[in-house]
């Protein structure tokens, strides 16, 4: 008895390429999950990722032909054009820096942070994710891009670099960099929390 | 180990990423002596801890949306796949040589036509001619556009003098062709090749070849028309061609009555 073979992403996309709609959709849904929310994770738009998403996979579409198998996966290569538009649309926006705007819908809350046991606990931890995600928003480009790749999407040195397009050491250094720069934000965010809760109410002389 | 060798290892001591066990228990025996490595480690922890609950929290899709819009991008991407450009080119050409043979064909159709209507025309003509009297030259009026001795000739070879006179006095009143009068070439005798003369730069043109219109009138007065026609049509006359030349044009002036019928034609280079 044999077990059937999930094709790979290159037998897909030779496929696809030859106009096999199947295979697209097949390749689109394997890849689609960690494309949108790298954008997500860089920029913390969900119009943003959905742009970068449906970019990435147009370029796919259009000019499939141009990936080289010997340079690295298909899934490196998808997240090379992703942090390509991703920099782009970021270096686009920069002369227009959003204040934190927590009420215009298009901020990042997933399903997942939705309390469904203790709603206190949950408030907390949610309130933490949600302060270490903006913290990372708040890093350099340079740097955001490695804690996404190597922490949040669990991805190899060497992957990262193939993504980067840069050396395994310099992924490394600047992770080293880029999470000693995450603690001092998180201790100078917490040095502020406990200066609030310090805070005790003196007399009131209204 | 010392701190430096320490600090190099952190990330992957706290994320649990190193594979080997003796590099690895050589960093923790550090971190247990060293309490400011130890903090470090302590912190490097909490922070992949919080990493991985934010890539847990942050499983997402992208919305339905936006796979529909890509499906359609895939399918107008795939039937709009041209076809291989030289089928193409060759379709088009084809439909050019076709184009160009129906044309062909069309001005051979009506050129063959209006070349027996001239003909069936003249043989009519003929024994009308033989009983009708020769009109007098208007002598007030230059003769004709070509010089009297080759009209002469004309007129003593061709049976049709009675319409070429007529014709040369309509003539007369219209407008000279340049390069028709005194001092140019003399005129061209019908029968005369028009083939490329190098040398020549004036317009030069035959006599008056006359066209036999059915229930046409005696010609009072009229016009000439300048007209291009096929090269062919000089053969209808008996003029030389060069088959070479077929397709290309030729000048010629109609003389047209003010009945609108047309009555000679001579062919002009």
């Amino acid at each position: 008895m044999t077990l059937p073979t999930t094709p790979s992403d290159v037998d897909l996309l030779r496929q696809m390429m030859t106009g096999n709609e199947d295979a697209f959709t097949q390749l689109f849904q394997r890849r689609q999950a960690s494309v949108y929310r790298f954008a997500l994770q860089m920029s913390g738009s969900r119009t943003l990722a959905e742009d970068v998403t449906q970019e990435v996979f147009i370029v796919l579409i259009r000019d499939g032909g141009r990936y080289d198998p010997d340079r690295g996966s298909l899934s490196a290569y998808l997240y090379g054009i992703a942090r390509n538009h991703v920099l782009r649309k970021l270096e686009q926006d920069r002369p227009f820096v959003q204040l934190a705007d927590r009420g215009d819908g298009d901020e990042f809350i997933p399903e997942a942070m939705i309390a469904d046991g203790n709603p206190l606990g949950e408030l907390t931890r949610n309130e933490k994710i949600q302060e270490l995600r903006d913290l990372i928003l708040s890093m350099p480009p340079r740097y955001r891009e490695v804690v996404v790749l190597c922490d949040l999407h669990e991805m190899s040195y060497g992957e990262a670099a193939s993504v980067m397009g840069c050396a395994v050491g310099t992924i490394r250094s600047r992770l080293h960099r880029a999470r000693a720069l995450l603690l001092e934000k998180l201790r100078a965010a917490r040095d502020r929390n406990e200066d609030s809760q310090d805070v005790k109410p003196a007399r009131c002389f209204a | 180990m010392k701190c430096d060798g320490f600090e190099a290892l952190i990330n992957d001591l706290a994320k649990g990423v190193i594979m080997d066990a003796a590099l690895r228990d050589q960093a923790l025996s550090h971190a247990a002596s060293c309490q400011r490595c130890a903090m470090r480690l302590a912190d490097e922890r909490e922070l992949t801890a919080g990493l991985k609950a934010l890539s847990i929290a942050s499983v997402v899709e992208t919305p339905a949306r936006v796979e529909a819009s890509l499906i359609a991008v895939f399918r107008e991407q795939h039937a709009a796949l041209p076809a291989p450009v030289e089928s193409l080119r060759a379709t088009r050409r084809w439909l050019y040589v076709a184009g160009s043979v129906a044309a062909a064909v069309a001005i051979v159709l009506l050129l063959s036509l209006a070349i027996s209507r001239t003909r069936d025309a003249a043989e009519r003509q003929k024994p009308e001619q033989a009983i009708a009297t020769p009109p007098v030259p208007d002598q007030h009026h230059e003769p004709a556009l070509k010089p009297p001795d080759s009209q002469e000739e004309s007129e003593q070879k061709k049976p049709t003098v009675n319409a070429a006179q007529t014709v040369a006095a309509v003539s007369s009143r219209a407008k000279k062709t340049p390069g028709t009068g005194p001092g140019t070439k003399p005129g061209i005798k019908p029968g005369l090749d028009l083939r490329d003369d190098p040398n020549t730069e004036a317009e030069i043109a035959t006599d008056f070849f006359p066209l036999m219109n059915r229930g046409a009138g005696q010609l009072d007065s009229g016009q000439i028309v300048r007209v291009e026609l096929p090269r062919s049509a000089l053969m209808s006359f008996g003029l030389p061609m060069n088959m070479d030349r077929a397709d290309e044009r030729i000048k010629a002036d109609v003389v047209v009555g003010n009945d609108g019928l047309a009555r000679a034609i001579r062919f002009v280079r």
